[in-house]
């Protein structure tokens, strides 16, 4: 990777920092994936409060040795997300939450572009046809810009296997998209 | 165009490597970047709100409160579920608190055990005699003064939880119109070295008549490898606790029971008979004055002859019920014993200092053997839980993905 990518990255492995820089570095990051993976405003604010939350009262639990606290963070959020969508399943509820459309008419009424909105309703329609998996990779690469070493560590796979998965659903968000 | 592509472990297709690549400099908004890749990521990043509103100051106020208050029961929640680091050293010193408790147990049940026990009356001595709590409280501060007499290892005389005996007379307990009798008896056990034998039991029997007492029976055995020597002992009974003090100085005390049996009613009781008996004596006497016939007056002599006899039998008895409460009974048996060679002694020599520490580390060796055993089980059943609960709450998560 080049110094000029480095650099242009989110912050890696680096030194620890604070909680509460970690939590302004990242909490815009972990909304939106935390979003992508329940597609509920309202379950996303809550998941995500709760991510840091968790993530506060475990920060002395965090080793460096195992990845970078972004990642950590992102871990954390992940099973969060997770356990909200098997709450949702066992009660039975919002088992397939549609996109917010609370959230879709804002982001539409802001943007006074025709064209971009059309664009964005076509990547909207695209990300729909990605399973939860695929759209979770996406959201892990797009909002929360982790390595494919980190993806895969969270993922419990290996890194050529997390490429892979992340190649493909990137490839099949383009199809759709195109 | 979709490539097939390897899914190998360790490889990557060099055309997929090379895509995600580029994939990976569109992310970082390089220039240069694929526009097609830089403007699908800025529409997926265009895709979700930001967080804002109240649900961001919220969330921001929290952070800055380091979640302190906000939770219901915050507080007593981080107090009854400590750190995982807290709840481990918890943990640990409860499992060793516990091997202390074990061990200990295991180890003063052993060679080393000095049984203590200590009986008395019921509450108020027997049936016929009323209540006599002072009579208790007397006994219990005679009991005191033995529970603080030394041991020649420098350790005080075993003590005794319950009530010791109390001196044979108190204050008049419940109207019985006299002083308390009380029975006392001891049984102790000394042990020494077995060389030492023959001076303990030369000892005992100077501290026996020094105290006023008399030994009424003695049997010394001395063999090579050791000895004992049994006493049957009567000390005044207010100088038993004396009594059990200095033999306690003697040698090391093994075992020392107290008994005590408050006999103030069968006293009483006894003396009254005796009262009565002789009050019949008088009249008799008197009757015996005032006889006009011979068949009277040989009538009158025979139960005056029944009268002495039981008089006669009612002073033996209240003599004997005297002298078991002016005199204590002291069992006493000294054993040689090889172990005693250890404890005994006056002087703390570094020989003694030696076999302490050496007694120090068996302890600890002993302490930690039943910490381990206490731990492995519970290791070899919690960790393959937790692991198998951690390795469910994976797969749990897993299918939740699957099932949206």
């Amino acid at each position: 990777m080049s110094d000029t990518l480095t650099m242009a990255l989110p912050q890696r492995n680096t030194a620890q920092v604070p909680f509460d820089a970690l939590y302004r570095q990242t909490v815009s990051d972990v909304f939106a994936y935390v979003f992508s993976v329940l597609r509920d405003r309202g379950a996303a604010e809550d998941v995500t409060a709760l991510a840091f939350e968790r993530a506060y009262r475990k920060r002395a639990r965090y080793d460096a040795r195992r990845g970078s606290q972004r990642a950590w963070v992102f871990g954390i959020a992940r099973n969060a997300a997770l356990d909200e969508l098997r709450r949702r399943q066992r009660t039975a509820a919002l088992v397939v939450e549609p996109d917010d459309p609370a959230a879709a008419a804002d982001l539409d009424a802001v943007d006074d572009a025709t064209e971009a909105a059309d664009r964005r309703a076509t990547v909207r329609a695209a990300l729909a046809t990605l399973d939860t998996r695929e759209r979770e990779l996406i959201a892990l690469k797009f909002h929360a810009g982790l390595t494919n070493v980190e993806i895969a560590r969270m993922l419990g796979i290996s890194e050529a296997n997390a490429g892979t998965r992340i190649h493909r659903a990137v490839t099949k968000l383009r199809k759709a998209c195109s | 165009m979709i490539r097939r592509i390897r899914t190998h472990d360790d490889e990557l297709d060099p055309v997929v490597a090379a895509e995600l690549q580029e994939l990976e400099r569109a992310l970082a908004g390089a220039p240069g970047a694929d526009p097609v890749l830089s403007a699908l990521v800025r529409d997926v990043r265009d895709q979700v709100p930001d967080l804002t509103g109240p649900a961001r100051s919220d969330l921001d106020a929290r952070v800055a409160s380091g979640f302190a208050a906000d939770r219901p029961g915050g507080r007593l929640r981080r107090f009854v579920a400590p750190r995982p680091a807290l709840r481990t050293a918890l943990g640990a010193a409860a499992t060793v608190v516990l091997a202390l408790v074990v061990a200990s147990a295991a180890l003063t049940g052993g060679d080393d055990a000095r049984p203590v026990t200590s009986s008395a009356p019921p509450a108020g001595g027997s049936a016929e005699d009323g209540a006599g709590t002072a009579g208790e409280a007397q006994e219990r501060s005679g009991g005191d003064e033995a529970a603080r007499a030394p041991s020649p290892s420098g350790s005080a005389a075993p003590q005794s939880s319950a009530t010791a005996p109390a001196p044979p007379t108190t204050t008049d307990p419940g109207g019985l119109g006299g002083p308390r009798r009380v029975e006392r008896a001891a049984q102790m056990t000394l042990s020494t070295a077995p060389q030492d034998v023959q001076a303990v039991s030369d000892a005992v029997i100077r501290t026996v008549q020094s105290l006023g007492g008399v030994v009424a029976s003695s049997q010394i055995t001395t063999t090579d490898d050791g000895g004992e020597a049994v006493f049957d002992l009567r000390v005044p009974a207010a100088r038993l606790d004396r009594a059990i003090a200095e033999l306690s100085r003697l040698a090391h005390v093994s075992a020392l029971v107290q008994e005590s049996d408050d006999i103030t009613g069968t006293v009483v009781s006894t003396a009254s008979r005796l009262q009565d008996a002789r009050d019949e004596r008088q009249a008799l006497l008197k009757a015996l004055a005032r006889a006009k016939s011979d068949r009277q007056v040989s009538s009158l002599r025979a139960r005056i002859a029944d009268s002495r006899r039981r008089i006669a039998s009612l002073e033996g008895a209240l003599r004997g019920l005297r002298a078991r409460t002016d005199r204590a009974t002291v069992g006493l048996t000294v054993r040689g014993d090889r172990a005693s060679q250890d404890t005994g002694g006056a002087a703390w020599t570094p020989a003694d200092a030696l076999r302490d520490a050496a007694r120090v580390l068996e302890v600890t060796a002993s302490v930690l053997v039943v910490v381990a055993a206490i731990l492995v089980p519970a290791g070899l059943l919690v960790v393959p839980a937790l692991i198998a609960a951690r390795s469910a709450r994976r797969r749990a998560r897993s299918r939740a993905l699957d099932a949206v």
